[in-house]
């Protein structure tokens, strides 16, 4: 590779690029997915009940809802809890709130979600059939923009595919260009070397691996440098990022996806001297 | 054989022939894109241990002839029997093969000029799977029966004569024990005294059986050593040796 140095450096600079955008593009649904899986734990399904429902209907209601599948518990909020709480949350404004009355405040059931229904669709799904029960006024939970941003990490994680796979096109493209520039700097070894009677694949097993290591450097580089911003951002940024969304668990690229990372590169680059050698030099 | 050159230190003689044929050309013909003929009804029989000069003059067709003899060429028309093989015929995979028992030696030396003279040595024997170890023994074995001393093995080619260079070359050619050497123009670079030596040379790997074949433009060389000549003269042979 010595003997072609800028252009290999060109090219293994171009692949660590490429990949860089590739694994950024799975690294970021890796860790919103975290930060979903976090948000989700703290969703909760609120039924707001109907003026009137009586004390027996209402021990009905918390036993009928128990027994409803994917909810973990359901707690009842009186309207004189829901009045308490709300001056307790505006404990600031003491004077204005002094007027009010429970009846303002309507009751409800705080309802907290077993683990495994704590998905997008389920929780939907739960909060549809719970909105038919006739003494329940309004549904509330936070599933919508949920279901969203399920939806939006759905399409990045494509989307780092679709482009990934574009990527191995440009890699490929960008080897075999590079491989066969070196060819052309080596066509006359390459010729004496089939003249005095080496084999094919004497002469062509170093353009594959030449073509291999550049896609293997330029991969193991974009992991890298994805590696030194990743934990820069760790330290630097997440702290700030955490005062407003909560605590944040970063993760980097598990090690499977890094080798398969590494794979891609090592199997683009071999590709690239692959097409670059389609036609040897006729000696 | 060569292989008795790089065995044992041995005093030049009288080439032997065997009678048995080495290279022999039926019918040949080949013409380039462009409708460039470059041999027409070609047919001789070289001997086994024979030193046989191919003469005419430029264009005649005799680089033809010696690439169609190794396979870099294939004829249009006829046959080609190169050490029993059908060299026309043979399969891709084996060119090389064919190739390593026959030398090449090449007017321009063909010599890697970025790497050094042990290198472009080396190089050819790692090609023909010999083990690392025994490879240096084998270079400076093979460098010492053409006449060159250890000294030029770290010197990139371009640093040695054209003497020297193309005694760098007979070395490699020589490298596998070949059963026949092809040269072609091997002293066109060269001054009179050095043409002789590298001639020399080539009579001394002759007279241990090797089959020689010099393709060359040079009548005096030609008259000097009193060798069987095929002479060219534009893709046909004019008077069979």
């Amino acid at each position: 590779m010595k003997e072609n140095g800028p252009a290999h450096f060109l090219s293994i600079g171009t692949i660590t690029v490429s990949f860089f955008l590739f694994a950024s593009l799975l690294l970021l649904p890796l860790n919103f997915i975290s930060l979903l899986e976090a948000w989700e734990k703290k969703v909760q399904i609120i039924l707001y009940l109907k003026d009137g429902v009586g004390e027996k209907r209402t021990i009905q209601l918390a036993g009928e809802l128990h027994r409803e599948e994917g909810i973990r518990e359901a707690r009842y909020i009186s309207q004189r809890m829901a009045m308490e709480s709300f001056q307790r949350d505006l404990a600031g404004y003491g004077g204005v709130l002094k007027g009010l009355k429970a009846e303002t405040f309507p009751a409800s059931f705080e309802i907290t979600i077993k683990e495994r229904f704590r998905t997008p669709g389920r929780i939907r799904s739960l909060a549809a059939r719970l909105s038919k029960i006739k003494e329940v006024e309004e549904v509330q939970y936070g599933g919508l923009w949920l279901e969203r941003f399920s939806l939006f990490l759905y399409t990045l994680r494509w989307g780092a595919w679709i482009l990934g796979g574009i990527l191995v096109v440009i890699i490929v493209s960008v080897t075999a260009n590079t491989v066969r520039l070196t060819l052309y700097n080596k066509r006359g070894e390459i010729e004496i070397m089939k003249l005095v009677g080496a084999t094919d694949a004497f002469v062509k097993l170093p353009f594959y691996l030449e073509g291999g290591l550049q896609g293997l450097l330029g991969a193991g580089g974009s992991i890298l440098l994805l590696f030194v911003l990743f934990h820069f951002f760790s330290l630097k940024v997440a702290p700030y990022v955490s005062l407003y969304f909560g605590q944040l668990r970063l993760s980097f690229l598990p090690p499977n996806l890094i080798a398969w990372i590494l794979g891609i590169g090592v199997a683009s680059g071999l590709l690239g001297g692959l097409l670059s050698l389609r036609k040897p030099a006729r000696i | 054989m060569v292989s008795s050159l790089l065995e044992v230190k041995t005093h030049p003689h009288e080439g032997v022939h065997t009678g048995s044929p080495m290279i022999q050309f039926f019918q040949v013909y080949k013409t380039y894109p462009g409708n460039i003929t470059a041999l027409t009804n070609i047919s001789f029989k070289i001997e086994k241990g024979e030193f046989v000069f191919v003469t005419g003059p430029s264009g005649a067709g005799k680089t033809t002839l010696l690439k169609l003899i190794i396979r870099v060429e294939r004829p249009d028309q006829g046959e080609i029997l190169v050490n029993k093989r059908n060299v026309g015929r043979l399969r891709n995979s084996q060119v090389p093969f064919l190739r390593r028992e026959v030398g090449f030696v090449f007017q321009d030396f063909k010599l890697l000029n970025n790497k050094a003279v042990y290198d472009n040595i080396a190089l050819v024997l790692r090609a023909f799977g010999h083990k690392k170890r025994e490879i240096p023994k084998r270079v400076r074995q093979v460098l010492r029966v053409v006449g060159l001393e250890d000294w030029v093995l770290k010197q990139p080619p371009l640093k040695l004569s054209g003497g020297e260079q193309q005694r760098v070359a007979i070395a490699r050619a020589l490298l596998n024990t070949p059963a026949i050497i092809l040269a072609d123009e091997p002293t066109g670079n060269l001054d009179p005294g050095l043409t002789m030596e590298i001639m020399d040379l080539l009579e001394k790997v002759n007279a241990l059986g090797t089959t020689v074949v010099v393709a060359t433009h040079d009548t005096t060389l030609v008259a000097q050593y009193k060798k069987r000549t095929i002479p060219l003269y534009r893709g046909a042979v004019v008077d069979k040796g």
